[in-house]
């Protein structure tokens, strides 16, 4: 998928996978897309939670040797 | 409250936060409180508002209880949007405590409401640290024993320390072996014997860890293990009896199956029934997590209307786990006498055998512990772990009772 814009988290643990996340969405124009890159479990769930309570759509996770993306569409 | 700072985004402050700058992690003007603390303040009764910022799910599964804990639940993530996400339900003036998984996020969170001005400490290491503490209370003092019961409030895990005349009996301790050891050496005694009421689902067991730092003998009923572990073990099928300390303490193993076909109860001075997983101050143990639901109910209908019948009401009833913070009573002690628990418990008062396998069978087949399979693997010695693989598994809540039966 191709995204309007990465953020890679490889190596970073909570929250900032998420603050990271959340300060590039804002940068974007609605309906760009931005592709998450982390390494950190624990924020897997966290990251879904939140996007589900933004206008932000989840397009796709997946997960390959502990490295998990996500591709979001800005609301 | 007057928000020290504008409502404004953390990207658009006018002093950059400790995120900003990526050095949050070093940021000494967060007070933190170590789990230990925590246990302590809960522990004496104190009044504790925490706010728990992990995801809802995580936080409805497990959390800190206890005491006189008030505890909220808002994401950390909530608070990206709007720094002031936990007004409406943060009293003024009150400390707050923050709690996240490993200690990261409640950072963040704090240092959010410590810019809004609220008195706020973050849980050092989370709910990861939280998951390794343990306390010890005094049970039952005698001229010939002491019995300790050990709780870790995390996992809601008890374990045994029973100290007669120098010698030291441990059962079902968890696998922080340092918590017995000390506890020896401050009652003067040498830790003797070691006993598994059965193979552990959700904890590692510090059974084979301790026997071999002290030399003393691990018990545990052969039919839990598969194979040969590769620790040394007595087996409890074979044993009746035990004793330590130069008073005699009768500890007799009562074959109760139910929870895992191997458990075992440990009736000492014919007062005291440490009871493992098989029953507990408000119910019994569930017997769904080897596949067998059906036929082991039947084996927990025989423990408890056989093997447990003949026992007086007033016996005492310790057990290995508790399933709700509200069977700690006032003396911060989980147990009761077995009279009352055959008289408030619905499965144990249901006689007809079928109607009691259905009870039992049916409130079981509910969330299973959290990474059972592993930990029970652990617990046979068929697989080996390091500490921060066995703080991983261990995180998470207790599922070992069968909730529900009054």
């Amino acid at each position: 998928m191709k995204a309007d814009m990465t953020v890679d988290a490889k190596g970073l643990s909570c929250p900032m996978p998420i603050v990271r996340a959340k300060k590039s969405i804002d940068s974007l124009n609605t309906g760009e897309i931005m592709e998450l890159i982390t390494t950190d479990p624990g924020s897997v769930k966290d990251f879904q939670s939140w996007v589900k309570q933004t206008k932000h759509e989840l397009l796709e996770h997946k997960e390959e040797d502990g490295v998990y993306t996500f591709y979001v569409r800005k609301g | 409250m007057e928000p020290l700072l504008s409502l404004t985004l953390p990207m658009m402050r006018t002093q950059p936060s400790h995120f900003e700058q990526g050095g949050w992690m070093n940021n000494m003007s967060i007070p933190l409180i170590t789990a230990e603390e925590l246990r302590q303040r809960i522990k004496d009764g104190d009044s504790i508002l925490i706010l728990d910022v992990r995801n809802e799910e995580d936080y409805t599964d497990w959390k800190i209880e206890g005491g006189n804990v008030e505890s909220v639940n808002i994401p950390y993530f909530e608070f990206l949007d709007d720094e002031n996400a936990a007004d409406d339900r943060l009293a003024e003036n009150t400390e707050v405590i923050t709690v996240c998984a490993k200690g990261g996020s409640s950072q963040y969170v704090a240092e959010i409401l410590q810019n809004k001005g609220y008195k706020v400490k973050s849980l050092e290491g989370g709910m990861k640290a939280w998951s390794q503490v343990y306390d010890d209370t005094l049970v039952f003092k005698g001229n010939r024993m002491k019995l300790f019961q050990v709780i870790r409030p995390a996992k809601g895990c008890l374990s045994y320390l029973i100290a007669s005349n120098g010698e030291g009996t441990v059962v079902d301790p968890g696998r922080h072996i340092d918590v017995y050891l000390e506890m020896a050496q401050r009652e003067n005694v040498q830790i003797t014997h070691i006993l598994d009421s059965h193979v552990h689902a959700d904890h590692i067991s510090g059974g084979p860890a301790l026997s071999e730092k002290t030399g003393a003998i691990y018990y545990i009923n052969t039919s839990d293990l598969q194979g040969n572990p590769p620790f040394s073990y007595k087996p409890l099928e074979k044993t009746n009896h035990i004793s330590f300390g130069d008073v005699e303490v009768e500890v007799l193993a009562l074959q109760t199956p139910g929870h895992t076909p191997g458990s075992v109860s440990f009736l000492i001075n014919k007062k005291f029934l440490l009871s493992g997983d098989t029953i507990f101050v408000g119910g019994l143990g569930r017997p769904d997590l080897g596949g067998k639901a059906q036929e082991w109910a039947e084996m927990l209908y025989k423990t408890v209307f056989n093997q447990i019948k003949n026992l007086p009401d007033d016996v005492l009833v310790l057990p290995a786990h508790y399933a709700d913070i509200s069977e700690i009573n006032e003396h911060g002690i989980v147990g009761a006498q077995l009279g009352e628990i055959r008289s408030s418990n619905q499965a144990m008062q249901t006689k007809e055998q079928k109607a009691f396998t259905e009870i039992v069978s049916s409130a079981a087949a509910t969330e299973t512990p959290p990474n059972f399979e592993t930990i029970v693997a652990i617990n046979r010695g068929e697989k080996q772990v390091d500490e921060a693989e066995a703080t991983e598994l261990e995180i998470g809540p207790n599922r070992c009772a069968v909730h529900h039966h009054g």
